[in-house]
Parts: C-alpha cells; sequence; structure tokens
C-alpha cells in the first residue's frame, strides 16, 4: 500500500521524521505531498524504499542517500542527491546547481537541465542530464560516470582526477586538463544499456571526455596551467 | 545569504496583485534575510506625477520635518497628495524638471532626510525587520501594480538601518531599482572612482553602487538590458542582482554562479528567486523552474 506523507503545517524535521517512521514500520512506497520546494526533504534514508514527491523540492534533497528510488514530480534546488551511496533519484524537470555532488554510487537522473557544477567532486555512481548541463560540470570529479544528452556549457570537467564524461551535444569550452578520448566498446555499450533503462533514447553520437592526467602532478613547466586550475 | 525577489505582469495589468506576490515570495524567504525587509513596487500614481518618499530624520518630529520638506518641495513643483506613512514622507508631485535638482533641494533639508525612492511609477517601502513587519506597518499587500522587486537582507558588512536596506533606488535616475544578493568585491576601488567623479554615498553598502553604477551607464545612452550586460564586465565577486525600471524587470548572474536564483516564467508573467521555496509559495502552481547559468543577463518588458 501506497502511504502519504502531507507536508502542510509541518516542519521539515517533523516530515522526515514521519518518512522515517513509516520505513520503520516497514511500509514500501511513501508519497510525499506538497513538497513546495521546501529544503532537506527526504535526507538519509538507507533503506531501498520507493519515495515519491509530488512536486517540487529545495536544498540537498535525498542527500547522503543507501538505497532508496526516489522521483521528485518538479525540480530540485541545489545539491539535490548530495553524497549519495546508492540508490536511484530522478528528477522530472530541472536542477539547480551541484546536482549529484560528491555522490560514491547510485543513479541520479535529470529529465530536464542541470545548472553549474553538476556531478561536482563525483566518486562514483551515474549522473544522467537529460537537458543540458551548465558552468563547471564535473568539476574535480574522481571516479564515476555523467553523461549529458544536451549542450555542455563552459569549463567542462575542470581539473577532473578520474572517471568519464559522455556530451551528446555541443561543448562550450573544455575545463583545465579535461581531453577528448575514442569510446570504447564497453563505453557504448554502458550508454546503450543506461540510458535505455531510464527510457532516453539518444539519437546523438555522444563524445567522451576524460581527465589529461597533466594534473596529477606538478610540472613547472605547466605552470601557466596551474595558475589557471587553481 | 539574503533573499531576492521579482514578479512581472506580462500583459501590463496595472492592477496584478503585485505588493501580495512579493510579500509572499519574501516571507517564505525570510530566514535568508531576517535583518530587514524591502519591495520596490511599480504602481500606477497618475499621469505624469511623481511620486517622493522621503525618509525623515531622527531630529525632531515627523509632522514638523514632514512640512518642512514640503514647503521646500513647492518651490519648485506642485504638490498633490502629501501623507506620513511609518518612518516616511510620501509626496505625489507634478514635477518636469531635473530629478537631482529636487532631490538635493529635500535633503537640504536635514542632515538625515534621504529621498529613498523618486519616479512615475517606483515607491520603494523598505524597513529594520522581518517581511510581516513590513505588512503591519506598510500593509504592502494592498498595493497593485505591473511588476516589482523585494529583499529580504542578512548584513554581512554593514551596518542594520533603513538606509541600508533593500530595494536601492539609483539616485538620479527616476524609476530604477535594485536589489541584490552577494557582494560586489571591487566595491571600494569603484566607489573611489565614483567619488571622485562627485558621485554621492548614501550608505556603506556594496549593493548601493550596483544602481549607481546603471544610472550612469543609462544616462550616457545605454540600454538597460546593455547596462545590465556591461556590469558584468565591471563588477567582481558573487552576486545575483534584479533590476527594475518603469517598464521593464531584468537579472544578472555572477561568472562562477556562486549566487542562487531562480526563474518561473509562464504565458502570463515572469517570477524570479532566490529559492524556488518562494515561487511556489506566493504562485503555486505546475510552471516550469530553471536557474540561470553563469554570466547570464535577461530582461522583460511589460506590454504598453
Amino acid at each position: 500500500m501506497v502511504r502519504q506523507v502531507e507536508c502542510t503545517g509541518k516542519t521539515t524535521r517533523e516530515i522526515n521524521q514521519e518518512i522515517r517512521r513509516l520505513i520503520g514500520d516497514g511500509e514500501q512506497e511513501i508519497v510525499v505531498l506538497r513538497p513546495q520546494a521546501r529544503h532537506n526533504l527526504g535526507v538519509a534514508v538507507l533503506q531501498p524504499v520507493k519515495l515519491v514527491f509530488e512536486g517540487s523540492v529545495g536544498y540537498y534533497c535525498a542527500g547522503m542517500a543507501d538505497g532508496p528510488s526516489v522521483e521528485i514530480r518538479g525540480s530540485a534546488g541545489w545539491g539535490v542527491a548530495e553524497g549519495m551511496m546508492s540508490g536511484t533519484v530522478i528528477i522530472e524537470q530541472n536542477a539547480g546547481n551541484s546536482a549529484a555532488a560528491s555522490i560514491r554510487g547510485g543513479t541520479v537522473v535529470v529529465r530536464g537541465s542541470a545548472s553549474a557544477r553538476a556531478g561536482i567532486a563525483m566518486k562514483g555512481g551515474t549522473l544522467i542530464i537529460q537537458g543540458n548541463c551548465g558552468y563547471m560540470t564535473g568539476f574535480m570529479m574522481q571516479k564515476g560516470t555523467i553523461i549529458v544528452c544536451g549542450d555542455a556549457g563552459e569549463a567542462l570537467g575542470d581539473s577532473m582526477y578520474e572517471g568519464r564524461i559522455f556530451v551528446g551535444g555541443s561543448i562550450a569550452e573544455f575545463g583545465n586538463d579535461a581531453v577528448i578520448q575514442e569510446l570504447t566498446p564497453e563505453d557504448r555499450e554502458f550508454l546503450t544499456s543506461t540510458l535505455t533503462q531510464y527510457g532516453i533514447t539518444s539519437a546523438r553520437p555522444f563524445q567522451k571526455v576524460v581527465a589529461g592526467r597533466r594534473l596529477w602532478r606538478f610540472d613547472k613547466k605547466e605552470f601557466a596551467t596551474w595558475r589557471e586550475a587553481l | 545569504m539574503c533573499g531576492i525577489v521579482g514578479f512581472l505582469d506580462k500583459g501590463g495589468n496595472r492592477q496584478a496583485p503585485v505588493g501580495q506576490v512579493l510579500l509572499n515570495m519574501l516571507t517564505a524567504l525570510g530566514r535568508r534575510g531576517p535583518d530587514s525587509a524591502g519591495v520596490a513596487l511599480y504602481g500606477d500614481p497618475g499621469d505624469g506625477l511623481l511620486v517622493l518618499r522621503v525618509k525623515l530624520g531622527q531630529q525632531g518630529l515627523a509632522e514638523v520635518q514632514g512640512a518642512q520638506v514640503t514647503e521646500r518641495v513647492k518651490d519648485l513643483a506642485s504638490v498633490v497628495k502629501v501623507s506620513l506613512q511609518g518612518e516616511y514622507l510620501c509626496l505625489v508631485v507634478d514635477y518636469q524638471g531635473d530629478a537631482t535638482r529636487l532631490e538635493s533641494v529635500i535633503e537640504a533639508a536635514g542632515e538625515d532626510i534621504e529621498v529613498v525612492s523618486m519616479g512615475r511609477r517606483l515607491e520603494v517601502v523598505k524597513q529594520v525587520g522581518s517581511p510581516e513587519n513590513l505588512e503591519l506597518t506598510y500593509g504592502i499587500s494592498a498595493s497593485v501594480g505591473t511588476h516589482g522587486i523585494g529583499h529580504t537582507r542578512m548584513s554581512t558588512e554593514s551596518r542594520v538601518d533603513l538606509s541600508h536596506s533593500q530595494p536601492f533606488w539609483a539616485h538620479g535616475l527616476p524609476d530604477l531599482a535594485v536589489v541584490h544578493n552577494g557582494h560586489i568585491t571591487n566595491y571600494h576601488k569603484l566607489r573611489r572612482r565614483y567619488e571622485q567623479r562627485g558621485h554621492h554615498f548614501y550608505t556603506e553598502n556594496d549593493s548601493e553602487i550596483i544602481g549607481l553604477y546603471l544610472a550612469e551607464q543609462m544616462t550616457h545612452g545605454a540600454s538597460f538590458t546593455a547596462a545590465l550586460q556591461s556590469s558584468l564586465r565591471d563588477f567582481d565577486g558573487a552576486f545575483s542582482y534584479l533590476a527594475a525600471t518603469a517598464d521593464s524587470l531584468g537579472f544578472v548572474k555572477d561568472p562562477f554562479g556562486f549566487k542562487p536564483l531562480v526563474v518561473a516564467e509562464t504565458a502570463a508573467y515572469v517570477a524570479l528567486a532566490t529559492e524556488e521555496i518562494a515561487l511556489q509559495t506566493a504562485l503555486g502552481g505546475d510552471f516550469p523552474v530553471w536557474e540561470p547559468g553563469v554570466k547570464q543577463v535577461q530582461t522583460w518588458q511589460v506590454e504598453r
């Protein structure tokens, strides 16, 4: 049975405690009504439940998640799914700055566009942006995959250590040390299976962006790059 | 922190509930800035008439000060309406002359007397305290008009009083007002440059310089949009700001996307706010919300 949590008239803490209590009672599917873009909703959910927000959410929704399957039927503010360990977070509309910041695992899907610094400091997992992404997407990412079906903004993949970024549209500008690499057969397989799983059929061929690894070690011959990166 | 909001009725309906919408948005953002709250409302005071909102000083009774200011204004303009509202003297006058001249005549009446706003459409209402208190003191929810901007302030670098709160009217250019979230880091340098050219600053708030800058650009022939664009080249720091004129509303986002701002646009209106919670609270509905990218500038005009 689907259980409902009404947000109107409650503090954020009360809403989150109610979600937690229902999960403790063994509920498998919880629908949160009228979230009104409030912050910190559904943070630190550590069980594999289905959690649906019937509307937009504010900052840090589903942050620190480990296992849940979250749907946001609206847009999300800054830092959606920040620090997620595992699970799925799907945002039906746009996401604000720093979507999927520092995630270690799981998948975040933004059906619309993402603003600046999506996937910043990612340490694993997958971020899929069906629309366009903003400035400094993948900044300092260390692991994991970002798939941008639309266009990428400036400073893409700036100072990334590791990981990969696939872009279906145009790239406004590469970040420091972000370079193009040929897609491997595994990459193509991964793209097809991952996108199909989330019902995305993108006809455009993807480009792959990875770290050029020039920033891994300090080389005074490349001082200009370092100065720019820092 | 700080919260900024803006609303514009695209159809140009001069009876749009701008005061109520701005108040609801500000209330939702109140925790971002508990120090002060204010709105710049673009209403319809009457054809060609000029509305002045004057902050009266702490030197003596408001009635006496108000009468002194009104007498001074009468030497230059015909006064259509006078009222005392809280800390303000509100004057509606018939005046076609130079705005700066009228302003300096009023401000010569007393040391801390300040023209907080002047315009054919614009009225700035601001004070120390929460948006709820702004409503209690001035009943801003009853104000109608085509558009407006608002601000809740958390002071980080200058004092908390009426003059230092926002919106800022751009002294010298009627109807131009600004709200700002962030910090203009080359403020002191810019300020020195303006002061050398003879500009007077009313506060130590870095946000004040935005209006002054835009007013100077527009006085030298730049369009509203061009003035906003060029500010990206001349301001350093982390900022999202909104500016409005008698018939336009626009935003500017800094080159790094350090400060939030979201936009909701429908066929009927455009609404902007620091956080979506303000849009959902005030306008609640199924509209797409997006966060502008870095270095983005966009303006909207009221249909005439």
